[in-house]
């Protein structure tokens, strides 16, 4: 994921750096509708969302309603 | 008089019913009417796995059988009407495995080929899928290439039909307490192809004759089909060709155009059909067409190799499995392309009525009059090409008997369950949280899995229809599969908008995500993505420990094929509540019926039912939905109360 950084006024200040918005704008249109996967780029972003999105299975310490069982 | 069944309650199919009638041409619905079902081969009751026989045990139509008489009732060979029952149900379940998991096989060959840079044209598109299979099966991932990994993960999916001993390994998605479960029956699979052997043994003369023994042999086949050769299918299509996520499309007959080459695919699995997509796009095959006279080249779908291509690329559905002679009888289909299962022999002797070449694809599916251009999976595009090249050659040989129905509905498909996790977190935190908050909240009082065919004794579309919107307008979400996906996109239930069908609750949090209340997640081995889904709303928490415990039921409300017996038989072996519509195979005998719809409740937490009326069925399935919800003590629903400073001092006060 990459993060935009924004220029903005700030009081006192000329501007200052912030961080931009990390969500999409509208509607997508055209190929891209639905087609979320695409988003994540290196091979270590998608394990990394494995981990996270797909922790019912992937996780080491965070099992659900499984949590204090023994992982299979 | 009884009044006369209608035919179906889609516009387009009735229009082209009437056509074929004017056409001379005789199809599913015709041949239902001439031949009504043998009562006794209905019921389970008719054995033929010897040459002492055929032997039928029907149960006697009126008077309470006395014991004498039960003891009489049975084969030549002594077998009961319990075991016959028995046998022939089991031996559904192992064509329908069969079925699903050489499709899986099928697959895995190919995937192999792929990873080892076997197969051109193909490439492994979702290296996140990939790199999930590999964490699933133990592969190492590290600095590897993606084909490194998946020669591994091609291996292990094909030494999955052939193992002997242990479990297969895709069992260890499922919940802890439901793998537990399988081991203490002795039905966790050992071997794909093994279990399935086993029934054709075990149902030969003379073998195993406990009803009971050769129920859980059943159970155990199915699984091997759902937590096996399905999944397998799901999860390796899925790296091929990528993993569906929400795609615009359009269902229905009149999605046939009367200006282009109009190419119908049709039978079960994607391998062929990824090519001829790609292929038909290709600018000389449109050129080549434009210089036939048409102006493109149409693509549309029947049964899953439709929902296969549908879910990945959005190319149009022209019908479900009752459709495929009436996509002929538009006289504008050029040529119709099938590989394996739920394909009409009819359709090469339909198509000499028009001017469609029928073309098989499959070594194993051959059809007498049909044009066979074997799919070469190393040279998948020289298929491909030829196939469309025939079907654009057959454009103007068109004749004048053309009728294309208008009728076409939008829909919204592709909803695995990786998606709707994703849909309902985002993707820093995916989640079924809201969904299993929603779901204690009350808003949604449950979920239903409606599935499966069509089927000419009842009414095309009808009982799914009729079941869904009694489903969702009592709060229910409904996912979907196969043929039974496409009837609700017909009636426009596959969009945001048919929120307005659905109750207060539901449809609010359809509202609130974009959704669909009827999600379309797929083919029929894709009925592995419920057993998915499922299981994270489990492991997500707050549902119970089981699959059983959660407010869910099934459904193949107009089921026909083996392959929704062995579905039923895992999604109950799975912890699902399940009911067929139609008929029911094991009604001749009572034990067995009783042992499927009751006992199975006792062992696997979810039992089979049988209700051809379709609101009464949705009735079932939400009765057991509230009977779940009551066990978890979420059966009031609980809205948030936000306190003021009043009612706080009030509780202070207690
Ligand atoms: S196996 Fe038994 S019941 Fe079946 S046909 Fe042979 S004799 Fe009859």
């Amino acid at each position: 994921m990459e993060y935009k950084i924004e220029k903005k006024p700030a009081p006192g200040r000329d501007e200052v750096e912030v961080l931009g918005d990390t969500f999409e704008e509208g509607k997508p249109e055209g190929e891209d509708v639905g087609k979320w996967r695409q988003k994540l780029g290196s091979r270590e972003d998608k394990l990394k969302y494995l981990q996270n999105g797909e922790r019912y299975w992937f996780s080491e310490e965070w099992f659900g309603s499984e949590k204090r069982k023994t992982p299979a | 008089m009884a009044e006369e069944k209608a035919k179906s309650i889609d516009n387009a199919s009735l229009k082209m019913i009437e056509k074929a009638a004017k056409d001379g041409v005789n199809t599913a619905f015709d041949r239902a009417e001439a031949m009504k079902p043998c009562p006794i081969g209905m019921v389970g009751s008719c054995c033929k796995n010897c040459s002492m026989g055929p032997c039928r045990v029907p149960l006697p139509k009126s008077l309470e059988e006395t014991p004498e008489d039960k003891r009489k009732r049975r084969g030549v060979c002594g077998a009961t009407a319990e075991t016959i029952a028995a046998r022939n149900f089991i031996r559904m379940i192992a064509g329908g495995a069969a079925a699903h998991s050489d499709h899986g096989r099928g697959v895995a060959e190919l995937f192999l080929a792929v990873a080892k840079g076997e197969a051109s044209g193909y490439e492994l598109k979702d290296e996140q899928k990939l790199l999930q299979v590999a964490l699933d099966w133990g592969i190492e991932i590290g600095d590897r290439s993606n084909n490194e990994i998946a020669v591994d993960i091609g291996e292990k999916a094909l030494s999955e039909f052939g193992k002997q001993e242990g479990e297969i390994d895709f069992l260890r998605r499922a919940p802890l307490k439901r793998q537990e479960l399988w081991r203490q029956q002795g039905v966790a699979p050992r071997g794909i192809d093994r279990e399935i052997v086993e029934i054709m043994h075990r149902t030969h003369m003379g073998v195993d004759q406990d009803y009971k023994n050769l129920l859980q042999q059943g159970v155990r086949a199915s699984l091997a089909d759902g937590w096996g050769g399905s999944m397998i299918a799901t999860e390796l299509q899925d790296i091929l060709f990528g993993t569906p996520a929400p795609v615009l499309s359009k269902v229905n007959l009149g999605v046939i155009k009367k200006d282009e080459v109009n190419i119908i695919i049709h039978g079960h699995e994607p391998l062929l059909s990824e090519m001829i997509v790609a292929v038909s796009q290709d600018p000389e095959m449109i050129e080549l067409a434009k210089s036939s006279g048409a102006k493109g080249i149409n693509l549309a779908g029947i049964c899953c190799t439709a929902n296969e291509i549908l879910i990945r690329h959005g190319v149009p559905l022209a019908g479900n499995f009752l459709q495929q002679e009436l996509a002929l009888v538009t006289g504008a289909v050029d040529a119709m392309v099938v590989d394996v299962q739920c394909i009409m022999q009819s359709l090469p002797d339909i198509a000499q009525c028009y001017h469609t070449k029928i073309i098989t694809t499959s070594p194993k599916a051959k059809i007498p009059g049909a044009v066979h251009v074997e799919f070469d999976e190393h040279n998948a595009v020289e298929s491909a090409r030829a196939i469309v090249k025939t079907a654009i050659e057959a454009f103007p040989k068109r004749g004048s008997n053309i009728d294309i129905p208008k009728e076409t509905t939008d829909l919204v498909a592709g909803f695995s369950h990786e998606t709707i996790n994703y849909l309902l977190g985002g993707i820093f935190r995916a989640s079924y949280r809201p969904l299993n908050d929603n779901i204690i909240n009350g808003r949604i009082r449950g979920v239903a899995g409606v599935v499966g065919c069509n089927n000419p004794r009842v009414t095309h579309d009808d009982i799914h229809v009729t079941m869904i919107k009694e489903l969702i307008k009592n709060d229910v979400l409904v996912v979907q599969t196969g043929c039974s996906a496409m009837a609700a996109a017909k009636a426009g239930l596959l969009t945001p908008e048919a929120a307005k069908y659905a109750g207060k609750g539901l449809a609010e949090v359809c509202e609130t995500v974009g959704i669909p209340p009827v999600l379309h997640m797929g083919s029929c081995v894709d009925n592995s993505r419920i057993l998915m889904a499922v299981t994270a709303m489990v492991k997500e928490g707050g549902l119970g420990d089981d699959i059983s415990d959660l407010p869910v039921a099934g459904a193949a409300p107009e089921w026909m094929s083996e392959k929704a017996i062995s579905i039923g038989q895992y999604v109950v072996a799975s912890g699902i509540y399940t009911v067929f519509g139609v008929n029911w195979p094991t009604l001749g005998s009572k034990e067995v019926t009783d042992f499927l719809f009751k006992d199975m409740e006792d062992m696997y937490g979810g039992m089979w039912a049988f209700e051809p009326d379709p609101i009464r069925a949705a009735h079932l399935m939400i009765a057991h939905i509230d009977k779940k919800r009551k066990a978890l003590g979420i059966d009031k629903a609980r809205e948030r109360v936000l306190y003021d400073m009043d009612m706080r001092r009030e509780l202070d006060a207690v």
